[in-house]
């Protein structure tokens, strides 16, 4: 079970060995012999003239040089040790490795700062930016590359689906989260639940969450239980959630799903709508004023929706501009609250349109992560 | 066992000045076939924003396809393997696969000249933005219908000089040893 490891603090040799295989020759070999697939993995930073870094378990580990190589604590660093460091050529040769020497497919991305490669894996760009005009061309330079590490986790939404559910209809959902508490890979399982239909449900302190954590409240609310899988649209603007390659999914998300890949979330949700009919959109990491106002739209022709923002609270979702209007005008009728205390994944609490918890702590504590 | 002789000089002068006419032609076949690659490859890349292992695939795929059974099935083949190679993730520079998969064009109807070229496109495809993948393949596509123009201009005559410079070259040579 997927929950067992995460608990167990490592990633399959499989899954890593494929991450490993995003990065050319030189960096690969030091990666495999520092033996990375130990690490339940979600960062690797490359900064040029810096040492190698990784994100995992909750801490930063740099790669020291030896025999053999092994990850330390970034907090035991110094100036003086002998450890894995980065060169611009490095940066340049993982660029054109895991753009498969296509550079020039990544164009948008490029703008955006950040590529999207086969595993749904997001490689995180900065160096310096080329204008035309007042809007950013390319970025040069690239001397900063930070590889989060997406995964699957089926069942880690076990626990929070029943609760988006009331009457056996589906409620639309905003998960609200900050950076790097799994919001993505929520919503991805979350996605593949509800369109394959009901599935027995993890019984507490199973699956992903720390079921003992979690105090759900009796609010006389019932665990509706639905039948039927709803068909799901996804805009993947990121390519995250699917991961499509060649227009194919890699990540499962459920027999009932269509993915429209690499399309703006706002065109995507419209041309969903308009060409596939779904009873759920699925969307990630929503912001922009036209994304909201194409939810709006969806919301009006029927939809119900499913989508994440950043954030800590209910509070801070309510004082956004658009976003706000669209909490109080009752678009959506749940919100699930992640934080990460050590790993990822945690839910703070769901809470209904009024703002009531129906899962997790009464009282929202406002306090963020991020 | 003088006139046997004889005969086997002719033959084999007038094949040499045959082959010779028919490497003529299938140099210019394949150089016609290479430059369809090529704009197919412009179209997948330009239209499509396709990645180079995914162009190459398709594009081979396609080529093979049509090729069929005529025997002109390495080029189609030297593109799959570039993909391929791609698709494998050695972890190698892509300058480097495509100069390791033309080893496979080491016994093919292509010049020097012709391999030079093609070796120097792989040598920067991939480089920069769409514009300069344009720039790059039409500059090759340039340097192709060079090639071509000036096979096709002289084929017929070539073709007949080779042949009947193999034939008389074959008479004359029994005749010198007669």
């Amino acid at each position: 079970m997927e929950g067992e490891r995460v608990n167990s603090g490592s990633n399959t040799m499989d899954e890593m060995e494929q991450v490993i295989r995003i990065f050319p020759q030189k960096l690969r070999e030091e990666l495999r012999s520092a033996r990375t697939g130990d690490f339940w993995a979600e960062e690797i930073r490359l900064r040029a003239g810096m040492p190698l870094l990784m994100r995992a378990e909750g801490k930063d580990w740099y790669l020291e040089n030896g025999q053999p190589r092994k990850w330390r604590p970034l907090s035991s660093y110094d100036s003086g040790i002998s450890c894995s460091i980065i060169t611009p050529e490095d940066i340049r040769d993982t660029l054109e490795y895991m753009s498969r020497y296509s550079m020039y497919a990544f164009d948008e991305e490029l703008r955006q700062g950040f590529l999207t490669i086969p595993g749904g894996h997001r490689v995180g760009l900065a160096g310096q930016a080329v204008l035309e005009g007042s809007r950013v061309k390319t970025l040069r330079n690239i001397s900063f590359l930070n590889v989060r590490i997406a995964r699957q986790i089926p069942g880690c939404a076990d626990e929070v689906r029943p609760w988006l559910f009331q009457k056996g209809e589906f409620c639309s959902s905003l998960i609200i989260s900050p950076p790097r508490c799994g919001k993505t890979t929520l919503l991805r399982d979350l996605i593949r639940q509800i369109s394959n239909g009901k599935k027995k449900t993890a019984a507490p302190g199973e699956g992903w969450l720390d079921g003992s954590r979690i105090e759900a409240l009796q609010t006389g609310m019932q665990k509706d239980e639905e039948e039927s899988g709803l068909t799901v649209g996804v805009a993947d603007e990121r390519s995250e959630l699917g991961a499509c390659c060649q227009g194919k999914p890699q990540n499962d998300l459920g027999i009932r799903t269509d993915v429209l890949d690499a399309c703006p979330k706002a065109q995507g949700i419209m041309m969903l709508i308009r060409s596939m009919s779904p009873q759920v959109v699925a969307v990630d990491e929503i912001g922009g004023m036209e994304d909201l106002e194409a939810l709006r739209y969806g919301k009006n022709c029927g939809c119900r929706l499913l989508a994440t923002v950043h954030g800590c609270s209910l509070e801070d979702i309510r004082k956004k501009p658009v976003l706000g209007e669209l909490v109080e005008e009752g678009v959506f009728s749940r919100f699930i609250i992640l934080e990460s205390h050590g790993r990822p994944g945690q839910i703070r609490q769901i809470l209904d349109e009024r703002g009531s918890a129906v899962f997790g702590k009464r009282q929202e504590e406002g306090i963020c992560a991020g | 066992m003088r006139w046997i002789g004889a005969g086997l000089v002719v033959l084999s002068c007038t094949s040499l000045g045959f082959q010779t006419a028919w490497q003529w032609r299938m140099r210019l076949r394949w150089l016609e076939q290479l430059r369809q690659m090529i704009y197919f490859l412009k179209g997948e890349i330009l239209y499509g924003h396709t990645a180079l292992n995914e162009a190459l695939d398709r594009v081979g795929q396609r080529c093979l396809q049509a090729e069929g059974e005529r025997g002109l099935r390495k080029l189609p083949l030297f593109f799959l393997s570039v993909a391929g190679r791609i698709d494998r993730q050695e972890g190698e520079a892509f300058c480097q696969i495509w100069r390791e998969e033309m080893e496979a064009l080491k016994i093919s109807p292509l010049t020097e000249e012709d391999k030079k070229a093609l070796k120097n496109l792989g040598d920067h495809l991939g480089y920069l933005d769409l514009t300069m993948q344009e720039r790059n393949l039409l500059l090759y596509l340039e340097q192709l219908d060079e090639q071509i123009g000036y096979l096709r201009c002289h084929l017929k005559e070539r073709t007949k000089l080779y042949t009947s410079l193999g034939i008389m070259g074959g008479l004359f040579l029994t005749v010198a040893l007669l």
